[in-house]
């Protein structure tokens, strides 16, 4: 059978990034010594193929490009200085817009001018809105769900989590169905026997729990290229620090919530710094801080390959991250302070602002690596399994 | 004309000095030959004076020792066993020279080609067969006599056939060392196929400018004469001294000119593969040849566009016609890969967003070319690889955009479909339709139609026809560049002979017995020189054959009813004795 090619393909990746990959000539250095191009996984050459002969299918629904954990040793090893790491970062990009029916990925990524102009509007409409709705500010105590009404954050928060639960799910799910089709994965042949199932739970497993929370290729095999950094700025550290510091920040505010639906403590009722769910917030929020951070200054020192380039898509993640994390930290420092300050309550709306923007952009920026990567690594493993198997 | 002595009788034959070397080769020939044994079997032959066995015979020491025994014992015939004449006749030769021996009564033996190295396995046989071989060479030694090369004056003037790039730049070259050139050029304009081009690789020059240069160069040298619309139609006379009859078409009707010249230089170029009717969708509109898509991205300013339409898109197919039995040619043109890829850069330059596939067996950008392959990918052409029996294939899409199918080998082998706006065919070149000219000549051909040059490494503008020499594309395919460094090799081989003022000749050439020559002249038609001629003698009419336009072959010899033709240095009688010693009983 002949597909016929897009001969398009190329010029539109290359407005996502990735300008030096026209030199490649597919000579294979760069599969060769990628630490993760394994079970007979040509990438990235094979990748940077079927973008240069115009196969979009194949290359946006590629389980590689979310294989590849951009450790770079691609690009250092590349004959004609293509950085092949660079254009497995750019075709992120590009799959990303090409699984986001709103266009606002395209967008931020092909055009940071008005990419950068919707976040302060995005940003100011919720800021706004708080504003129009806000309580008073009490002078002594900061009682910040005076200031923003709980009721409003937990609303609009919910609202936001639904639109991008809309998107979100649309986009796993058709990035699910075309790499189950390109692997040739049913479902029926996932729950229809025991030994499907069997399978699909080790997937599961391996790509949300080894991979996911444990990093572990990250970990083991991504290496940077050398010299190795010392470990308190290595990657893998700084990325887990980040991960688990969001989803502990997650999982404090939904333990909060629980236990104001559980009728045990109220959210918003000052608590000492012990208290579980407030010192798992804090450890969480510093770590996050901490990561984020790092990520930041490694891209401005331009340390490595991966983040020696940097595209508008990756400041906007950092950007958004850094913002919501160094503000909760700072409403922590406000709580002690007495008499409280008004800058506190200023801060707290910023805080609530720029995290409702960083959930809702969630599928449109480089965030949206968090839903897709478990994707591409649950059929990877699916892959290896079917390969180890015979 | 001379008399040959024509009779084998031993009585006749003067008594002769001859010195007779049987070369060990180091160990290619003792290794499988007796060689003490030839010269055991050879000393006592009648007439052999010196019989030596060294162990290289071209060893500057034992030339020494050679040359010394000639003037010690006054030799007067020399036979030196060893290779092949090709490797050291010529050293023989000059060596009897200088010892004051005539180089034609020396005879070069092959027992090792045709003795030691063909019977390694036959020692005994392969020594008789050694005796044999060298007794013949004495043979025909005996009987030899003193022959002296032929002078002739030669023309300082050259006579350049074609008026392309390496024509003219030659014509420059031949005029600088002081010869007259005459330069002629069948169409009606000088420049051939560059002078019709626009940026050429490798450094994006005009090929109408390079041309225009050496035009205007050409027109300030008063040594140089340039015909246009102009052909070869015939020669006459023999190297040094040809007399060529040029046919200039004029609106008025052809007028014929005789000129002088002293050797040719044919440099009449190349003609381009046109695809048959089908192969690759030849004849689809859009699917054009390379020559074709040069023009068309010379005559576009702004957008690459086609009878008004943008091209968006354009798939190159290389090596069409070239690199294959058939349709086409076996042989790689050269010049093709980088002409594409230069053009393709061109394409970019002119809008980047215009989509170029390369569709290959194998990208032959040698040498510097390599740069622009890789300026080419960086400006965003993409090349596919096809294997070599899974061809490309072109239609026409529903859509009405060319399809252009092919197996990639990069992409794990999957079939592609190409949407494209155009389809160039790299076609190559194929050797100039020259029936006339060649023949004229009597150059020969190589089994892929272009003119044969003599050795491809060591005499590479040189033709087995004295004093015409080939140059540029005519003798192969080659780049600009190439054409015109063959071209001024052909200068430079050009000024070898003509500079010195006279040429020698080899004395070994076909001469008639008159008395024999019955004048029945069946050996014109045999020589394929054109040498034989009637003249009369003594009251009737006999052969004459010119001896500077002989070549040697021998082709009449055997057609002469009456014997009257002899070949010097391998007169009949020669070649009768050398077939007698050869068969005489053997030894041991
Ligand atoms: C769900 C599983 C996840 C996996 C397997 C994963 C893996 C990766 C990998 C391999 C990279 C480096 C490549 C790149 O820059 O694109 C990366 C980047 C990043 N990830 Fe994750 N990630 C996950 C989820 C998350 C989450 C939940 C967060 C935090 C909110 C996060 C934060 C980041 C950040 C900030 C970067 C950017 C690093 C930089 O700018 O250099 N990731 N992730
Ligand atoms: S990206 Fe570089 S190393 Fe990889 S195939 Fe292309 S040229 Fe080779
Ligand atoms: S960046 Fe690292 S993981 Fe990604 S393709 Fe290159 S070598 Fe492999």
């Amino acid at each position: 059978m002949s597909t016929l090619i897009d001969p398009g393909l190329m010029g539109d990746v290359l407005k996502f990034g990735a300008a030096d990959v026209t030199a490649c000539y597919s000579c294979g250095n760069c599969t060769a010594t990628c630490p993760l191009a394994d079970n007979d996984a040509s990438f990235p050459r094979g990748i940077i193929r079927l973008a240069q002969v115009g196969l979009t299918d194949d290359l946006v629904s590629s389980k590689e490009l979310w294989t590849c954990y951009q450790c770079g040793e691609c690009t250092t090893k590349c004959p004609t200085q293509a950085d092949p790491a660079e254009f497995m970062a750019t075709s992120r990009r590009y799959a990303i817009a090409h699984y986001d029916k709103s266009g606002l990925a395209r967008v931020f990524a092909t055009k940071p001018a008005v990419g950068w102009l919707l976040v302060v509007v995005f940003a100011a409409i919720f800021a706004g809105f708080f504003m129009t709705v806000r309580g008073p500010a009490d002078a002594n105590a900061l009682v910040l769900f005076d200031f923003i009404p709980y009721p409003v954050i937990h609303w609009t928060g919910i609202g936001v989590m639904v639109l991008v639960a809309v998107f979100a799910v649309w986009g796993v799910a058709s990035l699910a169905r075309d790499m189950a089709r390109k692997d040739q994965v049913t479902w029926k042949e996932l729950t229809g026997s025991a030994e499907g199932r069997r399978r699909a739970s080790k997937a599961l497993w391996y790509s949300l729990g080894i991979e996911s929370l444990g990093q572990r290729r990250y970990r083991e095999d991504c290496v940077d290229s050398a010299p190795i950094e010392p470990l308190y700025r290595r990657r893998w550290l700084i990325h887990a620090l980040t991960l688990w510091g969001f989803l502990g920040l997650m999982l404090a505010t939904g333990l909060d919530y629980g236990l104001d639906v559980a009728g045990i403590k109220a959210t918003g009722t000052p608590v000492p710094l012990w208290y579980p769910t407030r010192a798992l917030g804090t450890v969480a929020g510093l770590a996050l801080l901490y990561g984020v951070t790092w990520f930041i200054i490694k891209r401005i020192q331009r340390a490595g390959v991966a983040s020696r380039t940097s595209t508008p898509m990756d400041w906007m993640f950092l950007g958004l991250l850094w913002v919501t994390g160094l503000t909760g930290f700072l409403i922590e420092v406000a709580l002690y302070v007495t008499p409280a300050p008004t800058w506190g309550y200023w801060v707290f709306l910023v805080h609530v602002a720029i995290a409702l923007e960083l959930v809702l952009f969630l599928p449109f920026t480089k965030f949206a690596h968090a839903m897709y990567r478990p994707v591409g690594l649950f059929f990877y493993s699916l892959a290896k399994q079917r390969t180890d198997a015979g | 004309m001379s008399e040959q002595p024509n009779s084998t009788d031993d009585a006749a034959i003067p008594e002769r000095r001859i010195g007779v070397y049987i070369c060990h080769c180091g160990g290619n020939i003792s290794d499988y030959v007796d060689v003490e044994a030839v010269r055991e079997a050879l000393k006592d032959e009648p007439d052999v004076i010196v019989s030596e066995s060294p162990v290289f015979a071209c060893a500057d020491g034992t030339q020494h020792d050679m040359i010394d025994d000639i003037d010690g014992q006054h030799l007067d015939g020399l036979v030196v066993a060893s290779c092949s004449p090709k490797l050291h006749q010529v050293t023989f030769r000059n060596m009897s020279n200088r010892a004051g021996l005539n180089p034609f009564s020396y005879t070069q033996v092959n027992i090792r080609e045709q003795t030691s190295w063909a019977h390694t396995h036959d020692r005994a046989g392969a020594t008789e067969k050694a005796i044999g071989l060298v007794r013949a060479g004495v043979a025909k030694t005996r009987l030899s006599v003193p022959l002296v090369p032929l002078v002739v004056q030669t023309k300082p003037r050259t006579l350049v056939v074609g008026g392309g790039i390496a024509g003219l730049r030659a014509a420059i070259g031949l005029a600088d060392v002081g010869l007259d050139v005459l330069v002629v050029e069948r169409e009606d304009q000088l420049g051939g196929w560059m002078g019709r081009f626009g940026p050429t690789f490798p450094r994006d020059l005009a090929g109408r400018d390079e041309i225009a240069a050496l035009v205007a160069e050409i027109d300030s040298r008063r040594d140089i004469t340039t015909y246009v619309a102009a052909e070869l139609t015939g020669k006459s006379g023999s190297f040094g001294n040809y007399s060529a009859e040029i046919t200039l078409h004029r609106a008025q009707g052809d007028k014929v000119l005789t000129l002088e010249v002293g050797s040719i230089i044919v440099a009449t170029g190349f003609d381009t593969y046109l695809p048959e009717a089908g192969e690759f969708g030849y004849g689809i509109d859009g699917v054009v040849t390379l020559p074709d898509f040069k023009a068309l991205v010379e005559s576009s300013t702004g957008r690459l566009t086609r009878n008004g339409k943008q091209v968006r898109s354009v798939a190159y197919i290389y090596c069409v016609g070239n690199r294959q039995e058939a349709p086409g040619n076996e042989y790689c043109s050269k010049f093709c890969c980088a002409a594409t890829i230069h053009e393709s850069i061109q394409v970019s330059r002119l809008d980047p967003t215009v989509r170029q596939f390369h569709l290959h067996r194998d990208v032959r950008a040698y040498g510097k070319a390599e740069l622009l392959y890789s300026e080419s990918r960086e400006l965003g052409s993409t090349y596919l690889k096809f294997p070599d029996d899974e061809p490309p294939a072109v239609a026409t899409l529903p859509d009405g955009r060319l399809g252009v199918t092919v197996v990639d080998l990069l992409t794990g082998r999957r079939e592609l479909t190409l949407p494209v706006d155009l389809v160039v065919l790299v076609t190559g070149m194929v050797p100039r339709e020259n029936t006339g000219l060649t023949n004229l000549l009597k150059l020969p051909l190589g089994t892929d139609g272009f003119y044969n040059e003599i050795h491809p490494k060591l005499r590479p503008v040189e033709t087995v026809v004295d004093g015409v020499l080939i140059a540029g594309c005519c003798q192969g395919p080659k780049t600009a560049g190439e054409s015109v460094a063959s071209g001024m090799a052909a200068v430079a081989q050009s000024a070898a002979i003509l500079k010195k003022g006279y040429a020698e000749l080899d004395p070994l050439v076909a001469t008639v017995t008159a008395d024999a020559c019955t004048g029945c002249m069946a050996c014109v038609s045999a020589c394929p020189y054109s040498s034989i001629t009637p003249i009369s003698w003594d009251g009737h009419q006999i052969a004459s054959i010119d001896a500077s336009s002989c070549k040697g072959c021998g082709g009449c010899v055997p057609v002469c009813p009456e014997d009257a033709i002899d070949l010097l240095g391998y007169t009949d009688a020669q070649m009768r004795a050398a077939i007698e010693a050869l068969v005489k009983e053997p030894v041991g």
